[in-house]
């Protein structure tokens, strides 16, 4: 049987009903940022620390320590591939000494925050949104404000600055361990010699990409600790709400990370076409 | 001590509360009976500022709730210790540093005067021997102890009890009444509990007050309300199945 065609009424209600979801959500995250470090300033103008120091450094060995494998590794076999694909296509041209350069730009302003942030947000959004989602249904998160206690300043900021300051350093392994790959393909296949690809490599970065992709890297951090604790502080229906939300907070995460990076990259190019 | 004053609330179609006016007196235990699901937890959460109502005013002492920033009320909570139906210890903390969590996190007690404190409160309810169980290694009683522990570290005025006895046997929960009880008097503490075990509420109670379709239908000492001619309160007593409370639904269920 064909589908009748909607009317046109009943398809602007579903955009905006769908507008309205996605402006509430954007809200939702963006207040949870503001009244987290609201939350953690009052603490400190009153002479105290926000948080344990135990607290904090929990969640940078999670988030950091524990992912330089996976970061690491995943970046050094994309490395190898870019290095090798590129290299037998520059080869054509005789211009495979471009190939450390390519790669050294590519993961300092792009990829190393890019694949950084999407690892990070699989890794460690999900555990945090799990985390937080079963304190809130077993009402601990509820108990901690029933005390007096901010739960943002106590649940949220120590996982949202260990994100934040662990990312630049997890995008410098990827960029590392994506370059070290490179290098070995250029010595291999194209003669090119560790010294003379450090050379290659020092003469095409400008410290205008590193700024960019630490930045980057900061944004996303933030980004991704604040989609992943307000999913998990959000959670309703038990169990199988912990485990709705938890996809929901990868999947919104990571959307948000490609997302904010086209738009940096747009902007950025805007103000600096060259 | 804490008044409601024509407290409505909705939880999106379903009338909870609809005009509560309730007043607790300093040193009272009042007890709040009502049905599952009736809104007696949701009159705690509402005197905790964990909820707003609809329309209505909550007052603590000389503070409006409904009124009150988030700074204020983080500061008013301080005052008021609350016991939650499945007692909230959090998981990855053992029984110590739950007990120990508001000291640390709100006031600037050094780590001795902490453990001293601790220990106290633990022995209070007889929890001094688990201090280093984590609270998926205690029994639901147990739990609850912990959980009265720490509801009391910052020696609260007002404590709020939600079903303390609830799913406890009956000997647990006698001893969980009476710690209630040894608790306000030795440290005159004022209460509020949300129950609907009749045991355990004319235990405790020093007042009772029975919460039925959204509003306060009876208030009375616990002898006056034993002996209720309220036909609501009558057949909640005792427990009948006949009588106002299941009219309609109990014809639904015999028929099935």
């Amino acid at each position: 049987m064909p589908h009748a065609e909607l009317p046109p009424v009943v398809i602007a209600e579903g955009v905006g009903y769908a507008t309205r979801y996605f402006l509430r959500e954007v809200g939702s995250v963006f207040w949870l940022i503001v009244n987290t470090f609201e939350e953690t300033f009052e603490r400190i103008q009153h002479g105290r620390v926000p948080f344990r120091a135990a607290s904090f450094f929990r969640h940078t060995e999670r988030a950091g320590v524990d992912s330089v494998p996976l970061v690491g590794l995943v970046s050094f076999f994309l490395g190898l591939t870019m290095a090798l694909l590129t290299g037998y296509q520059l080869q054509r041209f005789g211009t495979e000494r471009l190939i450390p350069g390519l790669v050294a730009i590519a993961f300092t302003r792009e990829l190393g925050p890019l694949l950084t942030g999407i690892m990070l947000a699989a890794r460690i959004g999900a555990a945090f949104t799990a985390e937080l989602g079963t304190m809130q249904v077993s009402e601990e998160v509820e108990a901690i404000e029933a005390m007096g206690i901010g739960p943002l300043r106590f649940l949220v900021a120590p996982r949202m600055l260990a994100l934040v300051l662990l990312m630049p350093c997890l995008s410098t392994v990827s960029n590392i361990a994506a370059i070290f790959a490179s290098s070995l393909v250029c010595k291999a296949y194209f003669s090119i010699a560790f010294p003379y690809f450090l050379d290659l490599v020092k003469d095409s970065l400008l410290i205008r990409d590193i700024i960019t992709g630490v930045l980057k890297s900061l944004l996303f951090g933030l980004l991704i600790a604040a989609i992943a604790c307000y999913r998990g502080l959000t959670v309703k229906g038990g169990a199988a709400g912990v485990g709705t939300s938890t996809t929901s907070s990868v999947v919104t995460a990571i959307t948000a990370v490609i997302g904010f990076d086209t738009l940096y990259n747009v902007v950025y190019t805007t103000f600096y076409p060259t | 001590m804490v008044e409601l004053r024509d407290v409505h609330m909705r939880f999106e179609e379903k009338k909870v509360l609809d005009g509560v006016s309730l007043k607790i007196e300093p040193r009272e235990r009042l007890v709040v009976l009502g049905q599952s699901g009736s809104g007696k937890s949701t009159i705690l959460r509402l005197i905790l500022g964990t909820l707003r109502p609809d329309s209505g005013s909550i007052f603590f002492k000389q503070f409006e709730i409904t009124r009150l920033s988030r700074r204020k009320l983080q500061r008013v909570r301080q005052h008021v210790g609350m016991v939650f139906q499945y007692s909230a210890l959090l998981s990855s903390r053992n029984v110590r540093d739950n007990v120990a969590l508001p000291l640390e996190e709100l006031t600037d007690k050094s780590r001795s005067e902490i453990d001293k404190i601790v220990d106290e409160k633990l022995e209070l309810v007889g929890m001094g021997d688990s201090k280093e169980l984590l609270p998926e290694e205690l029994s639901g009683g147990m739990r609850k102890r912990v959980a009265l522990a720490r509801a009391l570290v910052l020696n609260p005025e007002l404590l709020l009890l939600d079903e303390p006895s609830a799913g406890l046997d009956p000997v647990i929960a006698s001893v969980i009444d009476e710690l209630i009880i040894s608790l306000s008097e030795k440290s005159k503490v004022t209460s509020i509990t949300a129950t609907h075990e009749m045991d355990s509420a004319f235990r405790i109670a020093t007042r009772m007050a029975m919460l039925y379709q959204g509003t306060i239908i009876e208030e009375a000492k616990p002898e006056e309300f034993k002996h209720s001619k309220n036909p609501v309160v009558a057949q909640f007593v005792s427990g009948s199945t006949e009588g106002p409370i299941l009219e309609g639904s109990l014809d639904a269920i015999t028929k099935k």
